[in-house]
């Protein structure tokens, strides 16, 4: 009788490679190069070999000279390693934005304001062929695949007008923006002819460093030199630190990283699938009525804070990147240790987070001495903790439970500017509509439509998201934060029409259209196929005064809110 | 107190301070000025003007000239202001003449439709949210006839399957006119809900001579009609707050009209102003 298999659960990431056209042999190429010639396979489990991680988790790609790998500002979810050739890093002043695929930014003046009111276009996204002229000192080609790679015409220059860094073979880089989800805070381009690199995915780094304790020390020591000593002098309560109380702060701080970084994408599935019940998926952080460990700060991502009701659990806030949770209990227990209070609410991931955990001894021997007596919170009280509601007492209490839940099952909370619409004010008239057009060309970059709950509407806009899934993966950057305010905006004329943040927006706030010439005709490639490109609202990021939505509504009905900032929406609903 | 509620008092209270003060204004002047109907007819005038620039402003969305919003609180108050200022020009008299009877009419009308849009302005929209169903008005039609089709198949399949013309006999008799076209638009203004209820009572009497199978045929009716009343109070509501303005705007240019012709006519009698 022959033996049983054994069985195991595959990662779901699996189901789909990261690059299918991995090979084994490029998996054995792999594995007798440093720096997974050096890991241990038996480290690895039986359910994630390293050799599995390899083959599903990472791609091989190849870059010419100058072409750009990573730009400054963009999101990834993914590291690179350097297997051959030299990359630079862009270190000082920086790429103009033009080179790196955006739009310089530039306010209309007034002639331009003024102009607006007899030179709108009268096709429906129609451009000059002159605006889709990019700038000459970049150019694209097509690479592996069908993979659009945009490169620096002149190398030399760029090398002489900018402090670069090389980074060899071996080196990792990158690894910070794909595992805490910030934006890269550098560009970097191939420099010499050609250029080999491991890209690995987020998920395949995370388990690699599990696993591996070199690379994990690796990167642990560059985060916590590089990203969390900043991340820490944000939050009020680690101000007053010294910098030697910091830094053992800084060693003795936990990482950790919950969730799904491809929420998005579940997102969007259970949405059109209506599903609820989601809060089953939100793995839990901390527990009410657990003993608090240790305060949790958000770094990136959000998360839910719920209380028991009756046999389920009631959402009262969330939290966003900044945010921290746990610090009044541990406060309240260190100024009453006779009579130590558990976690009064439970946390959850909504889709993913990374968070930094301070531990309850770190705050209770560094950081809470150095609180000054006003700065703390006050103490818990029994009749508190029945009805309370962690940060925003107050607003929670404003909006309704039943408010918040839905402001979070739809993932509103993501929004810097999301579009409210107070339904009872609303007179339908579309004056803000209309005022969009106008501001865009006569194309609304809108729809004055979308779920409701209660007398609430948030329309079907960009909501220039705190985590803008839109922009991961853009092949040219056009799609880029801007320079005035961190909105999200396209540039129209690196926009290649591929879909990638059509596809990857939760909301559905990115529209596709077919480019018209002035003459009303369609524009054309070579193989007459339409020219395509992603719009979305901008945020009037050109207009004098503000979104031209906001300022075109007689009764105060619509307002672009940062829903991240719960204070700010129970205000306004209470206005 | 709220924002809205503070600047309901602020524009109210102003209001009254304006309004006190063109009353003893012109209880004062009255007899002691020269031609103090020229001044109240130019300041009415210039309140006027600066009330209809409201609409240009709406077509120049992107200039940086205020929100809307505070154009539409300087536009209730000072419209409500111009009425005391035309009753003191008019020197609280009955318009005597053909001419001053069309003016004054026309600014009753432009008045009386300004309350009626502000009212509806203010009223609709919380019924429109009370009531559910949020629609896009311009799509009103498609649904519609969406919602028809979907009516006639369900009349047809009753046919097809339950070997029975029952269900479709009734659907000819009293559903189809129902599902044709916007129906009973001023009853739903009114918030008058009796001839949907009189459908579903009908459906609800014939429910009794059909089979199992026939009820639940029956019951996608009822649900389809629930729905189709609820566009058709919708498509109502909406039309109200989309036409009121074509009412407001043409008897406000027309009344400015009349006004011009009035200042014309007064100069060209009067031996021209001090």
């Amino acid at each position: 009788m022959p033996a049983a298999p054994t069985t195991f659960d595959r990662p779901q990431r699996w189901d789909a490679a990261f690059d299918p056209k991995m090979t084994d042999a490029d998996v054995d190429r792999l594995l007798d190069t440093p720096p997974f010639s050096n890991m241990r396979a038996e480290n690895f489990p039986a359910r994630l070999p390293l050799r599995d991680i390899l083959k599903q988790d990472t791609s091989i790609r190849r870059y010419r000279q100058g072409e750009l790998i990573v730009r400054q500002g963009d999101y990834g979810n993914s590291a690179f390693l350097v297997m051959s050739g030299n990359v630079r890093v862009v270190l000082r002043p920086g790429l103009p934005p033009s080179l790196l695929g955006r739009r310089e930014p530039a306010r209309k003046n007034v002639f331009r304001l003024l102009a607006q009111m007899w030179a709108n276009r009268k096709e429906p996204e129609s451009l000059q062929a002159s605006e889709l002229k990019g700038d000459k000192r970049i150019g694209a080609r097509v690479g592996d695949g069908d993979e659009v790679k945009v490169f620096l015409q002149d190398v030399p220059r760029v090398l002489s007008e900018q402090k670069t860094d090389l980074i060899q073979r071996g080196e990792l880089f990158g690894e910070i923006a794909a595992l805490s989800r910030m934006a890269r805070t550098a560009t970097v381009f191939a420099e010499s002819e050609e250029a080999e690199l491991l890209e690995i995915r987020w998920q395949g780094l995370r388990d690699i460093m599990r696993y591996d304790d070199a690379l994990r020390k690796q990167v642990d020591t560059i985060y916590r030199e590089r990203a969390l000593r900043s991340a820490l002098r944000q939050v009020p309560i680690f101000r007053r630190l010294s910098d030697e109380a910091l830094q053992e702060v800084i060693a003795r701080t936990e990482l950790s990283t919950y969730g799904d970084y491809d929420w998005s994408g579940e997102y969007k599935r259970l949405a059109q699938a209506a599903a609820t019940g989601q809060r089953k998926q939100e793995p839990t952080i901390a527990e009410e009525g657990d003993y608090p460990n240790g305060v949790v700060l958000i770094r990136s991502g959000f998360a839910r804070v719920s209380q028991k009701f009756g046999h389920g659990h009631r959402t009262l806030n969330y939290l966003g990147a900044g945010q921290f949770y746990g610090f009044e209990e541990i406060a309240h227990n260190w100024r009453n240790p006779a009579s130590p209070l558990p976690l009064q609410y439970t946390l959850r991931v909504i889709g993913y987070a990374h968070v930094i955990v301070i531990p309850t001894t770190v705050m209770e021997k560094l950081v809470l001495p150095a609180v000054p007596k006003g700065d703390l919170p006050p103490l818990i009280t029994p009749v508190e903790s029945e009805i309370a509601t962690a940060p925003s007492k107050d607003a929670a209490e404003k909006i309704g439970s039943e408010m918040l839940e839905f402001l979070t099952e739809s993932r509103f909370f993501n929004g810097t500017a999301t579009m409210v619409i107070d339904l009872e004010r609303c007179t339908r008239c579309d004056d803000c509509v209309r005022a969009c057009a106008a501001a865009h060309d006569n194309n609304p970059r809108f729809l004055r439509h979308g779920p409701s709950h209660g007398r609430i509407m948030i329309a079907n806009a960009c909501m220039h998201c705190v985590d803008p899934v839109c922009m991961i993966g853009c092949p040219t950057g056009a799609i880029h934060r801007g320079a005035f305010g961190g909105e999200v905006v396209i540039n129209p004329v690196t926009c290649i029409g591929c879909k990638a943040c059509f596809n990857n927006c939760p909301y559905e706030a990115i529209r596709m259209v077919e480019i018209r010439d002035e003459s009303g005709a369609f524009l054309t490639d070579k193989e007459l196929n339409p020219i395509i490109k992603a719009t979305k609202c901008d945020l009037c990021v050109e207009q004098v005064g503000g979104p031209s939505c906001q300022r075109a509504c007689p009764h105060g009905a619509l307002a672009r809110l940062n829903l991240n900032e719960i204070d700010v929406f129970a205000n306004w609903l209470e206005r | 107190m709220n924002s809205f509620v503070k600047q309901r008092w602020l524009g109210f209270s102003l209001f009254v301070v304006l309004s006190g003060t063109a009353i003893w204004l012109q209880a004062r002047w009255f007899g002691t000025v020269l031609r103090l109907s020229y001044l109240t007819g130019w300041v009415l005038f210039a309140v006027i003007l600066c009330l209809t620039l409201y609409n240009p402003r709406k077509k120049l969305p992107f200039l940086p000239l205020l929100s809307s919003e505070a154009w539409l609180q300087f536009h209730i108050y000072a419209g409500l202001l111009t009425g005391v200022l035309f009753a003191a020009h008019m020197s609280y008299r009955i318009p005597s003449g053909l001419f001053q009877t069309i003016l004054a009419c026309l600014y009753v009308l432009v008045m009386l439709s300004g309350f009626f849009g502000l009212f509806v302005s203010r009223a609709l929209p919380k019924r429109l949210t009370a009531r559910g169903g949020e629609v896009l008005f311009e799509r009103i039609p498609a649904i519609r006839h969406a919602l028809q089709d979907r009516a006639e198949a369900l009349a047809l399949k009753s046919i097809a399957e339950v070997k029975s013309a029952t269900i479709a006999d009734f659907y000819s008799r009293e559903l189809r006119g129902f599902f044709e076209g916007q129906r009973n638009l001023g009853l739903h203004l009114l918030e008058v809900s009796s001839p949907v209820n009189r459908l579903l009572n009908r459906i609800k009497d014939l429910n009794r001579y059909l089979n199992q199978e026939e009820q639940v045929m029956l019951e996608q009716f009822a649900v389809l009609v629930r729905q189709k009343d609820g566009l058709d109070y919708h498509y109502a509501l909406q039309l109200v707050l989309k036409t009121w303005l074509f009412v407001h705007i043409p008897l406000t240019y027309s009344l400015l009209l009349f006004t011009m012709v009035h200042i014309v006519l007064v100069f060209a009698f009067s031996g021209g102003a001090q």
